[in-house]
C-alpha cells in the first residue's frame, strides 16, 4: 500500500473517531443516568479546561507546577466578584477571569521559571498557599471563610444541561488550541526544553520565552476553568481550593503521560469519575489516587496514553528492519541549496 | 556567495585554576573542511563550545565576519547560521526522526505562540515548508526510510546522521561537528565523508573535531592541531602530518 493512501486512511479514521466522540459528548445529557452524572461530566470538563493548558507546562515543557489550584481560585473568585458582587455581565466576567489568570500566570512565571525543576515546583506550591491566605485576609472582597455565592450564566446556559454544553464547548476550544500548539513548531520547542535544554539552545529555541508562553497560556485556561468550576459549585469558600486539588491536576497529567493530550484527558476522566461513581471507592479516594500513581510510576512511566500507543503498535506491527544509511549526494546538495536562496 | 569567516581570535578559557585554552586562533572559512585534532584534553571541545556559544571566552573574541559574537547567547548562533552537532548525540527521544530534523529549522519560525495555538495560515504554511525541507534533507543524508520512526529507536549511526540533518535544516553557513565519526563503521565513515563533501561544495564551512586522523587528513582542506590548550600546528593535511611536533604529541611515530 502506498504511504499516502495509508496516511489518508489514518486521517479518515482519526476524523471518524473525533466525530463519534463529539456526538457522544454532545448527547451526554440525554443518555447520562442522572443529574449527578451530568454534574460529574461538567466537573471533568471544567477541570480539563485547566489541565489542558497545564499539560503544555507539565507534559510538554516539563515544568513541574503543583500550584495551579491557586490560579483556579483566582479565576473562580474573579468571576464570583465581578459577576456576583458587582453584577456585571457573566460573559465579560468569564473573559476577565481568563485575562486575570493569564496576568497572574505571567507574574508568577516570570521570576519562578528561571529556577531549576524542584525549586520551581516549590515556588508554585508557595503561590497556591499564599492565594488561600489572601482569600481569607481580604474578607470584604472574598467573603473570607464564609465564601461567596456564584451566579450562573444567562439562559440557555442556566440549566445543568446548558451549563454542561457551555463547558463542553470551552473544553473543545481549549483542546483545539493546545493541540495546535502541540503539533506545530512551538510544541516541538517545548519538548526540546523538557528533554534537552542544550539541544533547544543549539537550534535557537528561546528557552525562557517558550516556558513563559506556555505558562501564561496555562494561566489563561486556569482562569477560565476557575470561572466554570465556580459556576458548577455555585458557592465557593477557601476550602474549595485545597492544595490537594493542585496535586490532583498534576497527577492527572503524570498518570496520563507526558507529551500527549489524550493521555492526560483520560487521566482526568478516570481520576475524577471513578471515585465518584462507585460508592466503595469514594471512601478510598486518596488511597485510589495513591495506588494508581504508584502503579503508573513503577510500571508505565510514560503514562496510560503511551499504553494506548503500545497496544495500537502491537495490533499493527511494523517491521523495524535495519537498512544501511546511504546518502544521496545530489539530492542533499539540492536540498541545501534550496535553503541558501 | 558566502565569503565571511567564523573566527576564534586569541581566545583563552580558564576553568578555576586550569587553563583549558590559551590564546588560540582559528579561522573557519566558507566552503572549506577544517580539521581540529589533538590528544584528549587538548581543548578541542572547549574551542567548539566557545565557537558555538556555550562558553564565553575569558580573553579574545569569537567573530563572524567582523561581528563580535563572544558575549552573545547560544541561540543567537542558530539565527546567524552556525549549527553544531554533539559528541554524544542529543536528540529528542519521544519525537519522530522527521520532527527531530524539523526542530533544527527553528530560526525560520516567525509565528508566535498565539498564532500557533490558533493555527493561523502563516503558522501552517511555515510548518508545511519546514516539513518538506527537513524531509528532503533526511532523504539526502540517507535517513528518508526512517522519517516516521521514534528517535529513541535509532541506531547509533542513524543518530549521528540525524544530528547533521537537524543542523542543515537551520540553513547554516557553518557547521561544527564534534567527533561525528565516533562509533561509526568504516562504510558509515565513508558516507559521512560524502555528506561532509556535499556540505563543503555547497559553500558551508565545516569544522571537524575528530580522532580518526586518517579520515581527517583525507577529507580536510586545512587542519589545526592543539595540545594542552595551545595551537601547535596549522596548515594543509600534508604539512600537519609531516610536522615533528604533531607526530611527537599526537600521531606517534
Amino acid at each position: 500500500m502506498c504511504g499516502r493512501c495509508e496516511r489518508e486512511q489514518i486521517e479518515m479514521k482519526r476524523l471518524l473517531t473525533v466525530i463519534v466522540v463529539a456526538a457522544a459528548l454532545i448527547t451526554l445529557p440525554f443518555w447520562a443516568g442522572d443529574q449527578y452524572q451530568l454534574h460529574i461530566a461538567a466537573l471533568i470538563g471544567a477541570y480539563w479546561v485547566l489541565i489542558a493548558g497545564l499539560n503544555l507546562v507539565v507534559g510538554f515543557s516539563g515544568q513541574l507546577s503543583v500550584g495551579h489550584v491557586g490560579l483556579l481560585a483566582i479565576g473562580a473568585y474573579a468571576f464570583a466578584i465581578i459577576a456576583g458582587t458587582h453584577g456585571i455581565d457573566p460573559w465579560l466576567a468569564l473573559a476577565a477571569s481568563g485575562g486575570i489568570g493569564a496576568l497572574c500566570g505571567f507574574l508568577l512565571g516570570l521570576p519562578s521559571l528561571r529556577l531549576p525543576g524542584f525549586y520551581f515546583a516549590m515556588a508554585t506550591l508557595a503561590f497556591a498557599l499564599i492565594v488561600t491566605e489572601l482569600v481569607l485576609a481580604f474578607e470584604g472582597l472574598t467573603g473570607g471563610g464564609v465564601g461567596l455565592s456564584v451566579p450562573s450564566f444567562p439562559a440557555p446556559f442556566d440549566t445543568s444541561e446548558g451549563n454542561y454544553w457551555l463547558i463542553l464547548g470551552m473544553a473543545a476550544l481549549v483542546t483545539w488550541l493546545t493541540w495546535n500548539v502541540a503539533r506545530l513548531m512551538w510544541g516541538r520547542g517545548l519538548i526540546a526544553v523538557r528533554d534537552s535544554v542544550v539541544t533547544a539552545q543549539a537550534v535557537g529555541v528561546p528557552v525562557l520565552h517558550a516556558k513563559l508562553a506556555a505558562f501564561v497560556f496555562s494561566g489563561l485556561t486556569a482562569g477560565l476553568g476557575g470561572a466554570l468550576f465556580a459556576v458548577i459549585q455555585s458557592y465557593i469558600t477557601p476550602d474549595t481550593f485545597l492544595f490537594e486539588l493542585g496535586m490532583f491536576f498534576f497527577v492527572c497529567i503524570i498518570i496520563g503521560g507526558r507529551g500527549s493530550i489524550i493521555g492526560p484527558f483520560l487521566g482526568t476522566v478516570v481520576l475524577t469519575a471513578l471515585p465518584e461513581l462507585s460508592a466503595p471507592l469514594a471512601k478510598l479516594g486518596n488511597f485510589f489516587y495513591g495506588l494508581l500513581l504508584l502503579l503508573v510510576v513503577l510500571l508505565l512511566p510514560e503514562g496510560i496514553g503511551r499504553l494506548f500507543q503500545i497496544v495500537l503498535e502491537r495490533l499493527r506491527p511494523r517491521r523495524v528492519e535495519s537498512v544501511p544509511i546511504a546518502p544521496q549526494p545530489e539530492r542533499l546538495a539540492a536540498a541545501i541549496k534550496v535553503g541558501q536562496r | 556567495m558566502n565569503t565571511t569567516a567564523l573566527q576564534a581570535s586569541g581566545v583563552t578559557k580558564r576553568f578555576g585554576g586550569v587553563t583549558a585554552l590559551s590564546g588560540v586562533s582559528l579561522e573557519l572559512r566558507a566552503g572549506e573542511v577544517h580539521g581540529l585534532i589533538g590528544p584528549n584534553g587538548s581543548g578541542k571541545t572547549t574551542l567548539l563550545n566557545l565557537l558555538s556559544g556555550y562558553y564565553k571566552p575569558d580573553e579574545g573574541q569569537v567573530l563572524l565576519g567582523s561581528e563580535d559574537l563572544s558575549q552573545r547567547p547560544v541561540q543567537a548562533r542558530a539565527k546567524q547560521g552556525v549549527a553544531r552537532t554533539f559528541q554524544k548525540p542529543r536528540l529528542l527521544p519521544s519525537l519522530t526522526v522527521l520532527e527531530n530534523a524539523m526542530i533544527g529549522g527553528w530560526r525560520d519560525t516567525r509565528s508566535g505562540f498565539l498564532a500557533s495555538a490558533l493555527a493561523l495560515a502563516g503558522a501552517r504554511r511555515e510548518e508545511r515548508e519546514l516539513r518538506v525541507r527537513a524531509l528532503e534533507l533526511l532523504q539526502g543524508v540517507g535517513l528518508g526510510h526512517v522519517a516516521d520512526r521514534r528517535a529513541n529507536l535509532l541506531e547509533h549511526a542513524e543518530q549521528r546522521f540525524l544530528e547533521i540533518a537537524r543542523g542543515l535544516t537551520g540553513r547554516p553557513r557553518f557547521v561544527l561537528l564534534d567527533e561525528p565519526a565516533g562509533g561509526l563503521t568504516g562504510a558509515e565513515i565513508e558516507h559521512l565523508g560524502t555528506v561532509i563533501r556535499v556540505m563543503r561544495d555547497c559553500g558551508i564551512g565545516v569544522l571537524l573535531v575528530e580522532h580518526h586522523t586518517d579520515f581527517v587528513f583525507r577529507i580536510c582542506d586545512r587542519v589545526t592541531t592543539l595540545d594542552l590548550g595551545r595551537m601547535i600546528m596549522h596548515g594543509t593535511p600534508a604539512q600537519v602530518r609531516a610536522d615533528p611536533e604533531v607526530i611527537r604529541v599526537y600521531l606517534g611515530a
